[in-house]
């Protein structure tokens, strides 16, 4: 038993998501990972369960682990009452703590998802709001959510939206001492310390790649490379 | 295909769904896309079922997109959890719900891992202390948004004006049902009829007059995938398993498809218009792509609700189709309208999608 | 002095037993549930793994029976025994009460409710089948309309159905269903001569005498295919075939593909008949529901009741020969504790 897989194994989600696989392949079968990338949930079990520390840590370095959608489908099916995808979360949790995520293309994105999502948590209140879903780097939203992006406050209006404002109601301001215990809550939670992990880990690769990280947001280089950098070598 | 043998695995999965006195949060993606949606949720429990919703403007996101994204630790999203049934304790409530799907899988495996591991809940209560002075008591019912109306499926039939007939041809309207995959594939207790084959929303088509249709990949996620949407490099997954759900549909000829996930409910709509633009399909006959519907607006619309205000102007894929087939009148002129009537520039059209 | 035993149950078991005590002075007693003996074995066209008549071995079981000192009554339902002064009292739903000096219980096993599987849709989509109602077809040789007609068919036979499975309550593997699963399939190749079948399994337990050569007669004279993959999910398409989701596990990839026919191959779980019965004695049961002996080595026909034995699939799940095997042990142990009875 070495060191990487006892961490592992004191993350509840390893606890819950692998008990013992008999390699029976119905999580790969119905997979939307699988059918896409070079993926197989069935093999990381099996990589898992056998503790051998070096495989651990190979699987920790790699894109394989980012591959993951979380949609949990394996949970319905599994024979043996495991969840591949819980195990996951454990695997990118420990990947993220050793600093390991950086050393892979899906790893490194790390950093553009805490510099998004992160930072809206914690100065908003809100995963995602309209105004991070920017025309420009989302064509896919098409014409209509441009017309919306374009027309917030008016179009939030009419659907009875509270774009904004005090008070209840959908897109509302969250009141700065709200703001406060959330920040409060991530603090005595070791999220704080997580995000801050993360930016550590990813500032140290971009000075590794050359590539200026910013102090905030996404207008920097290293963003831009890890949230657009697709080699190819995915599938 | 036997519909008895589905009525049976349905009977064995009845979730106690609260009757009343509903302690009511949002949803990110559902606010984002589809706030119209909440405002119509709230006006039908209110106005029309009389019922008690109440709202606490302090509530914020479950960090859920966070901690699917695996940048929030479990203990954190635990603790702000653990602040919204203090909310909920606070007000005077004890049945919670929540408008996201992904909320909901999300407090569902937290009430479950405090169940198997009483030490979490117990960590859960001292960090909240210390991070807020806060208490909470656990709800006595998490049910999600679309179990309610659920619930007041037939009451609303009752009460509504349209049926989900084709009024050309008399015939029940084609329907694609697709539930998120945290609503139930984790918990499949927690969900009116399971994983395999649910009956939240066929429930309810069916109580207004529609017909579900049964298609091979029925059950595939429609491809968020958290991460895998969020970074540009990756969306390929997302659109990918979105294109692979409407290719098996496509045979049974829909005339809309409803979700109960204010993501799926995005997704399926949006990505038909990028496989339109590039690739120059659509999945109907008709060239304009099939209605994605949230079941909010589904209701709204059997109770005659203004399409407009429901925010259905916020879809890519034109409703009129749809609204034209169950004969619900509308303004053609005020979809782009303003809340006071004023013209705020409209949308530009599609390369290939028909308006 | 003569005694009474009981047999609960004339399946091969309980009809194998009787036959074995027919040289004692005792007089047996067999309390059929049904209108006739045979049990499943009556469901049941060839045999295993040399296609044996199912008909003929019930016959030769049947014939066996010592008339001198045997008696069987049918339609009767055992619901509850109780111990009294060493002997066992043993009631029947009709009211009626048997006094016992030994019991044996052969009370078989249930088939796997294949509807618990919900993702294999058997139950609502109408070309899911199991493997009992495809025995079923063979018996009265009566098939459904889209086999007849001749044309190619792409059939599946989905192993471990209720076994090894946690998630459907069944721990136990059935081990009958692997070699079933060959059987059946050299059959429906036999029957449909331009039909392909493809077996989707964990693992191939061949453990049986001429077991694994009927795999590879299989493979080798019949075509048959073999895919290293559980089945995850089963979907109808428009047309009534079937969309069947496994991991080729050998290749490590996902795969889709389209049958006309799915086989499930249904395992076998406890009795629910024996239910009431162990209930009522407080009669220990193993991990997935079968009736627990006193040992599972040395005494596998004993239980911790005084005079109540266990034979057959009851007890755990076993083949025919295993079955029969089993019930003459018992009888056996039933003549030898008698005997010391008498001695006390």
């Amino acid at each position: 038993m070495g060191r990487l897989y006892e961490r592992l194994c004191e993350d509840l989600r390893c606890l819950e998501g692998l008990k013992s696989c008999m390699n029976c392949g119905v999580c790969t079968a119905i997979c939307p990972s699988a059918e896409f990338y070079r993926y197989d949930p069935r093999k990381i079990c099996d990589t898992v369960q056998r503790a051998d520390d070096e495989s651990i840590e190979q699987l920790l370095k790699s894109d394989t682990i980012w591959y993951c959608g979380e949609c949990m489908s394996c949970k319905t099916r599994c024979p043996r009452g495991n969840t591949p995808g819980l195990l996951i979360m454990a695997l990118r949790k420990l990947s993220q703590e050793m600093g390991y995520f950086t050393d892979s293309e899906k790893g490194r994105q790390q950093f553009a998802i805490r510099r998004v999502i992160g930072d809206s948590i914690l100065t908003t209140g809100y995963c995602m709001r309209p105004i991070l879903v920017n025309p420009a780097n989302h064509p896919e939203q098409g014409p209509v959510w441009e017309w919306v992006y374009n027309n917030l406050p008016e179009v939030m209006d009419k659907v009875g939206a509270n774009y904004l404002k005090d008070g209840p109601g959908a897109l509302r301001r969250i009141a700065p001492e709200v703001l406060s215990e959330i920040n409060q809550i991530f603090q005595v939670t070791g999220g704080q310390d997580f995000f801050q992990l993360i930016e550590e880990f990813s500032k140290d690769k971009a000075d590794e790649m050359c590539l200026d990280a910013g102090e905030l947001g996404g207008d920097n280089a290293y963003f831009s490379e890890v949230y657009t950098k697709n080699s190819g070598n995915h599938h | 295909m036997e519909q008895e043998g589905k009525k049976r695995i349905w009977s064995e999965y009845q979730k106690e769904i609260a009757d009343d006195h509903y302690f009511y949060v949002r949803s990110c993606i559902r606010q984002t896309f589809f706030p119209g949606s909440e405002t119509t949720f709230l006006k039908i429990l209110r106005d029309d079922l009389s019922r008690d919703v109440f709202e606490d403007a302090r509530h914020t996101t479950c960090t859920g997109i966070g901690y699917h994204t695996d940048i929030v630790p479990f203990e954190t999203i635990m603790t702000i959890a653990a602040r919204h049934f203090a909310l909920m304790t606070e007000a005077g409530y004890v049945n919670f719900v929540p408008s996201c799907v992904t909320s909901f899988g999300i407090y569902t495996e937290i009430l479950d891992t405090w169940k198997h591991f009483p030490e979490m809940e117990a960590k859960a209560r001292d960090y909240l202390w210390t991070a807020t002075r806060r208490e909470f008591k656990i709800p006595d019912n998490l049910s999600h948004t679309s179990d309610i109306i659920y619930r007041f499926r037939n009451e609303l039939a009752e009460l509504s004006g349209h049926r989900l007939v084709n009024k050309n041809d008399g015939k029940p309207l084609k329907v694609v049902e697709h539930i998120g995959c945290h609503y139930a594939k984790m918990f499949p207790k927690c969900g009116v009829g399971g994983a395999e084959f649910p009956a939240v929303l066929s429930g309810m088509v069916e109580a207004w007059g529609g017909e579900v249709i049964d298609y091979p990949e029925r059950r595939h996620c429609c491809g968020f995938g958290f991460r895998q949407y969020l970074i540009k490099a990756n969306r390929g997954y997302s659109l990918s398993n979105s294109k692979k759900k409407f290719e098996s549909m496509q045979p049974y000829q829909p005339d809309f498809i409803v979700a109960n996930c204010p993501g799926c409910a995005m997704f399926l709509d949006r990505w038909q218009y990028t496989i339109a633009e590039m690739e120059g399909i659509t999945y109907d006959k008709s060239g304009k792509g099939i209605p994605v519907l949230t079941y909010e607006e589904l209701a709204g619309l059997i109770m005659g609700y203004d399409p407009w205000v429901m925010g259905m102007q916020m879809h890519q894929i034109s409703v009129e189709p749809l609204l034209d087939k169950i004969g619900i009148v509308y303004n053609k002129k005020d979809k782009y309208l303003g809340s006071k009537g004023q013209y705020i520039g409209v949308p530009q059209p599609p390369h290939f999608l028909l308006q | 002095m003569n005694k009474t035993i009981v047999i609960v149950g004339g399946g091969p078991a309980g009809l194998e037993a009787a036959a074995a005590l027919g040289s004692s002075p005792h007089h047996v007693l067999i309390l059929e549930k049904e209108h006739n003996t045979g049990g499943k074995l009556k469901n049941w066209h060839h045999l295993f793994p040399n296609f044996a008549d199912a008909s003929e071995i019930l016959k030769s079981l049947e014939k066996s029976l010592p008339l001198n000192n045997s008696e069987i009554k049918y339609d009767c339902d055992v619901f509850k025994m109780e111990q009294m002064d060493g002997n066992l009292l043993v009631s029947l739903k009709s009211g009626e009460k048997i006094k016992a000096d030994a019991v044996l219980l052969a009370t078989g096993f249930d088939l796997f409710d294949a509807y618990k599987k919900e993702e294999y849709g058997h139950g609502i989509y109408k070309n899911v089948i199991t493997s009992s109602e495809l025995e079923g077809m063979f018996v009265n040789n009566s098939f459904p309309d889209q086999l007849k007609d001749g044309l190619p068919k792409k059939i599946a036979m989905v192993h471990c159905v209720g076994s090894r499975d946690k998630k459907a309550g069944n721990m136990h593997c059935s081990k009958l269903c692997c070699i079933t699963g060959v059987k059946q399939a050299i059959e429906l190749r036999k029957y449909l001569s331009k039909s392909s079948v493809y077996n989707f399994y964990m693992d191939l337990r061949m453990y049986g005498q001429h077991f694994e050569e009927l795999y590879q007669e299989a493979q080798e004279d019949y075509g048959v295919n073999f895919i290293r993959g559980r089945v995850s999910e089963i979907a109808e398409i428009s047309d009534g075939k079937l969309q069947v989701k496994a991991e080729d596990t050998l290749s490590g990839r996902p795969m889709k593909m389209i049958f006309d026919l799915v086989v499930l191959l249904i395992g076998m779980t406890p009795a629910t008949s024996a239910a009431s019965i162990a209930q009522s004695l407080a009669l220990p049961k193993s991990g997935s529901g079968f009736l627990a002996p006193v040992h599972q080595h040395i005494s596998a026909n004993e239980t911790c009741i005084p005079g109540l034995f266990l034979a057959g699939t009851c007890r755990e799940p076993l083949s025919l020969q295993e079955s029969i095997t089993d019930a003459r042990a018992a009888a056996l142990k039933i003549i030898e504790w008698l005997k010391l009875k008498d001695n006390h």
